[in-house]
């Protein structure tokens, strides 16, 4: 079991950060799984996080110079581990400027992800700084828990509006309540809601769009749908406030499937990375 | 005492204080006729700073003649006094300090942009003296950084990381937070940072030493460096022996004097924190060059093979107390002031750092045979079960 | 549906409605006396007078002249109700109060009278929000009786200079004293906090003095805690004009100018502390 990376260029240095950044924003913990293509960060629906799930899948060669992988075994090439985004995150964070930072599997007092970074100096020797992130590596028998999700079987698609506004009116409304109900139609309508004792608040979104999924069958229950008929499911406001915290620039496509009264699942897609999160509905 | 503070030195004299605000909680304020002394030490005595402003600091400066005069005040009252840092500059003309014997006032008084005049006066108690027993000059080793190499150094570490180890050995200098033996430490992050003799403006070493001492103060004089501009010296010895921060222009003088960790706890930490990361660092360039497959995790291996070097730093460790510089004692010696420190003998020493006052912490037989113990502990956790059935 | 053929739907039976292109002229003015949840509204063809008040000692009032709406339609000689201005304040933001110049949120808010909420239409860019928020009979309001005529000192200083001074603040001390003399030390600020004391002296030829009229040497104390919540209305405002009468009531004006440079006025009523020291 063996992995080692290395970034060199300062663009593809500043992409990892935010991707880190934004996982760091959605969750603790989290798994990292390691193949040699990809990397996914994962979470999956427990209780202990609120039964949201989360898949974020990266292809290695958009982001590192060198990637090298040796998995556990020749019929398993991958390798699993239980990471903190906030220490990845912090780690890259003091590297913004290296001139080469280095990720590898270490063997230290414990399992640990090693951040290395060359750092520029006035001085004809560079600086060296080391981060030794503890993770844990996660047992084979486990892994089929981190596999990707199945595309729900969705009632209604639709494109997000920009986030940034998303974003504020959510942040009011949890000031104002602890549950939003999120609904929309094949017409291009998305509707936020919300209502107390004291106040009952609505924004309506419009032309938004909705996303042509087809060829994989899984719209079958949209095709003949009413196009006014809306789909809704009521979630804590927290999880959806959580999710549109963590994004830091607009992705090239943000969507929303929503399926009746059980779920929401939201999908960005910026170049070479994709972000799914699954918000389940509450009674 | 009556003294008139005027221009950028007002902030000098308010950036003083807010450093001292990181090491205690009272204000020690003592008017000499080599210039006004402002000390603080923290509750356990392990920490201790001390600025001296000389009479041509100020624009005017009296201070009382005859009989030595010394008082102690909270010093969250006197950085009230400075509480806008930012606009001190802008807006404050000239502070006027006046310290009234009789009636136990001390008053500032700010003359202000547009005639505002702000009059504080504060309450004090008289107080002993406060002085700490260090000697930098016979101290082996002595580093000294413009302040922006420290920053960018302490940036790498987390707010809330409390204690740091810095090392040197040959033409290096490695910073690596300090974490606690408990168990739920094991899962912290380390982080290591090595920097050349180069990026000194001086660089002397007379013997190799590992010293661990707070970060929280060394953040407060920073703070206080890095507005002024000013390079700081680090002076320091073995394990156990204070560290100085000194940070000297013509017309002040500052120092910070921290305890640093006694031996016995930095090799127990050292032990069962990681065999790599012991006292004295491995070749710093191990990492940078691209041969190092015997770091990468090889769990298929027996579980006891670390990295063949994992047993030269404790050898290094043990053998390390020999060089060492003279022993506390006689720092002791050279004090005079000790006497009057005497009220605080009661007080416990800090459960890991010495009292900068006082006495010496001895290795115990119990601590030493217990981390025996729980170094073997964790080579034998290393064995991941699923790993080893897992690899071919 | 358009905020214009939403709102028709409501508008048949309205007693009053209020629009504005720039939903920041109404909620930044608001903010400067959010202490309280209860707010009190009182629409008359003048504007609108929104009360807030703090346990009989403290009263702070907003107005914004039907002038600073671009449509202010009243059916009564005044209209009045109570609403949770916490609420109110985070749907005015609902777009999150953006200061980026050429966007801004419209506003048109609806009343029907007694029972009914109040209605606000939000649009910024497309986007849509309608908010009802209950309401509740008004209370009526404290008449502190300030009255000009007893003014017995008047100071008008540019804010900069008061921001400064009640940013530093020592809150240990439980009152802020407040000194008015035409002799020395003409304006003073005053507190006694755990350490000591501190004095705030303003010349009467300050630059930053833009009116000083004192007739005779008044020092009253006033609650601290009382005090604070007038930082708010300061720290929007340009100018403010510090009043007390005879009784030793302070009143503080604060002269605020909106995103399109039209003026408002907050005002704060305070009573002094009962345990006033002779000095």
């Amino acid at each position: 079991m063996k992995f080692r990376a290395k970034i060199i260029d300062v663009g593809c240095l500043n992409h990892f950060t935010r991707v880190v950044n934004t996982i760091s924003k959605l969750t603790k913990t989290c798994i990292l799984r390691l193949t040699p293509d990809n990397l996914y960060f994962v979470l999956s629906g427990k209780i202990s996080s609120g039964g949201v799930s989360m898949w974020c899948e990266l292809s290695q060669a958009n982001f590192f110079d060198e990637y090298q992988l040796e998995g556990v075994a020749p019929d398993a090439n991958e390798i699993c581990l239980e990471v903190t985004p906030e220490n990845l995150s912090r780690a890259l964070r003091t590297v913004q400027n290296a001139k080469c930072v280095k990720i590898k599997l270490t063997k230290k007092h414990c399992p640990c992800l090693t951040f290395a970074a060359e750092l520029p100096t006035l001085s004809s020797i560079s600086r060296v700084v080391t981060h030794d992130i503890p993770v844990d590596v996660i047992p084979r028998r486990l892994w089929q828990d981190f596999k990707e999700p199945k595309m729900p079987d969705f009632d209604v698609g639709i494109y997000l509006p920009p986030l940034k506004t998303m974003k504020n009116v959510v942040d009011r409304m949890k000031n104002l309540s602890n549950f939003l109900v999120m609904e929309a139609n094949l017409n291009g309508e998305m509707n936020l809601k919300i209502e107390t004792d004291l106040v009952s608040v609505t924004t309506h979104f419009k032309d938004l769009g909705n996303p042509p999924w087809g060829g994989d069958g899984s719209q079958g229950r949209s095709q003949s749908r009413d196009p006014e008929l809306m789909a809704h499911t009521r979630v804590d406001i927290r999880k959806l406030q959580q999710f549109l915290m963590g994004q830091q620039v607009n992705p090239s496509k943000a969507m929303c499937n929503i399926v009746h009264k059980r779920i929401i699942h939201l999908i960005l897609l910026h170049e070479d990375v994709s972000l799914q999160y699954f918000i389940p509905a509450v009674a | 005492m009556n003294c008139v503070v005027t221009g950028g030195n007002v902030k000098v004299l308010a950036k003083a204080i807010h450093s001292l605000s990181r090491i205690g909680d009272e204000l020690y304020l003592e008017p000499q006729e080599g210039g006004l002394a402002l000390r603080s030490v923290n509750s356990s005595r392990s920490a201790y700073a001390c600025f001296l402003f000389s009479p041509l600091f100020f624009s005017r400066y009296t201070s009382p003649c005859g009989q030595a005069f010394r008082c102690k005040m909270s010093i969250k009252c006197v950085q009230a006094v400075f509480r806008s840092l930012s606009s001190l500059e802008k807006t404050v003309e000239k502070c006027h300090i006046e310290l009234d014997g009789d009636k136990s006032r001390l008053t500032f008084t700010l003359h202000c942009k547009h005639g505002l005049l702000k009059t504080h006066n504060l309450s004090f108690q008289d107080s002993e003296s406060l002085l700490a027993v260090f000697d930098k000059d016979s101290c082996s080793n002595v580093l000294r950084a413009q302040p922006r190499l420290l920053v960018d150094t302490v940036l790498h570490f987390p707010p809330a990381l409390e204690e740091v180890t810095l090392s040197v050995s040959g033409e290096r200098v490695w910073f690596r937070n300090h974490l606690e033996d408990e168990p739920e430490q094991s899962k912290a992050m380390l982080t290591e940072l090595c920097l050349s003799s180069d990026e000194f403006d001086h660089f002397a070493i007379g013997a190799q030493s590992s010293i661990t001492f707070c970060l929280k103060e060394l953040r407060g004089l920073l703070v206080f460096a890095e507005s002024t501009g000013l390079p700081i010296s680090v002076h320091f010895d073995q394990p156990g022996s204070p560290v100085v921060l000194s940070v000297t222009d013509s017309v002040l003088e500052v120092n910070f004097v921290l305890a640093t960790l006694s031996d016995d706890s930095n090799l127990r930490n050292h032990n069962n924190n990681s065999t790599k990361r012991a006292q004295s660092p491995p070749p710093p360039d191990d990492f940078m060059n691209d041969d190092i497959d015997s770091y990468l995790i090889a769990m298929e291996t027996s579980d006891l093979a670390g990295p063949p070097d994992a047993v030269a730093p404790r050898q290094q460790t043990s053998s390390r107390t020999p060089t060492t510089q003279p022993p506390v004692a006689d720092h002791r010696r050279e004090s005079e002031e000790e006497e009057e420190e005497e009220e605080d003998t009661e007080r416990p020493p800090n459960k890991k750092f010495r009292s900068l006052f006082f006495g010496s912490v001895c290795p115990n037989d119990s601590q030493l045979t217990n981390q025996t113990m729980k170094s073997q502990e964790v080579l034998a956790s290393d064995s991941e079960d699923d790993t080893q059935s897992g690899c071919p | 549906m358009s905020l214009s053929t939403q709102s028709q739907m409501v508008e048949d039976n309205y007693v009053l409605v209020a629009s504005l292109d720039n939903v920041r002229n109404l909620s930044n003015i608001l903010k400067a006396i959010t202490f309280k949840d209860h707010a009190i509204f009182n629409a008359t063809p003048n504007g609108l007078k929104v009360t807030v008040e703090d346990s009989k000692c403290l009263q702070a009032n907003a107005f914004i002249q039907a002038e600073i709406f671009q449509e202010f339609t009243i059916k009564e000689e005044s209209v009045g109700f109570q609403v949770n201005l916490t609420v109110l304040l985070d749907c005015l933001t609902i777009f999150g109060g953006s200061t980026v110049a050429g966007v801004t949120t419209a506003l048109r808010m609806c009343y029907n009278g007694y029972g009914y909420p109040l209605t606000l239409f939000l649009e910024e860019g497309g986007v849509v929000t309608v908010c009802k928020i209950n309401t509740q009979e008004p209370e009526e309001p404290i008449d502190f009786e300030f009255c000009s005529t007893n003014v017995t000192n008047k100071v008008i200083l540019q804010s900069e200079s008061l921001k400064e001074a009640f940013s530093e603040l020592d809150m240990t001390s439980e009152v802020l004293q407040i000194t008015m003399s035409p002799s020395q030390p003409y304006f003073r600020l005053s507190t006694f906090g755990n350490s000591g004391n501190a004095h705030y002296d303003y010349p009467k030829d300050s630059d930053m003095m833009e009116l000083f009229q004192c007739s005779e040497t008044q020092t009253n104390r006033y609650k601290m805690s009382l005090l604070k919540p007038s930082t708010k209305a300061l720290a929007l405002s340009c100018k403010v004009s510090v009043r007390t009468d005879s009784r030793g009531f302070l009143s503080l004006q604060y002269l605020v100018r909106n995103d399109d440079r039209q003026i408002c006025f907050v005002e704060y009523y305070c009573c002094p502390d009962e345990e006033v020291d002779e000095e």
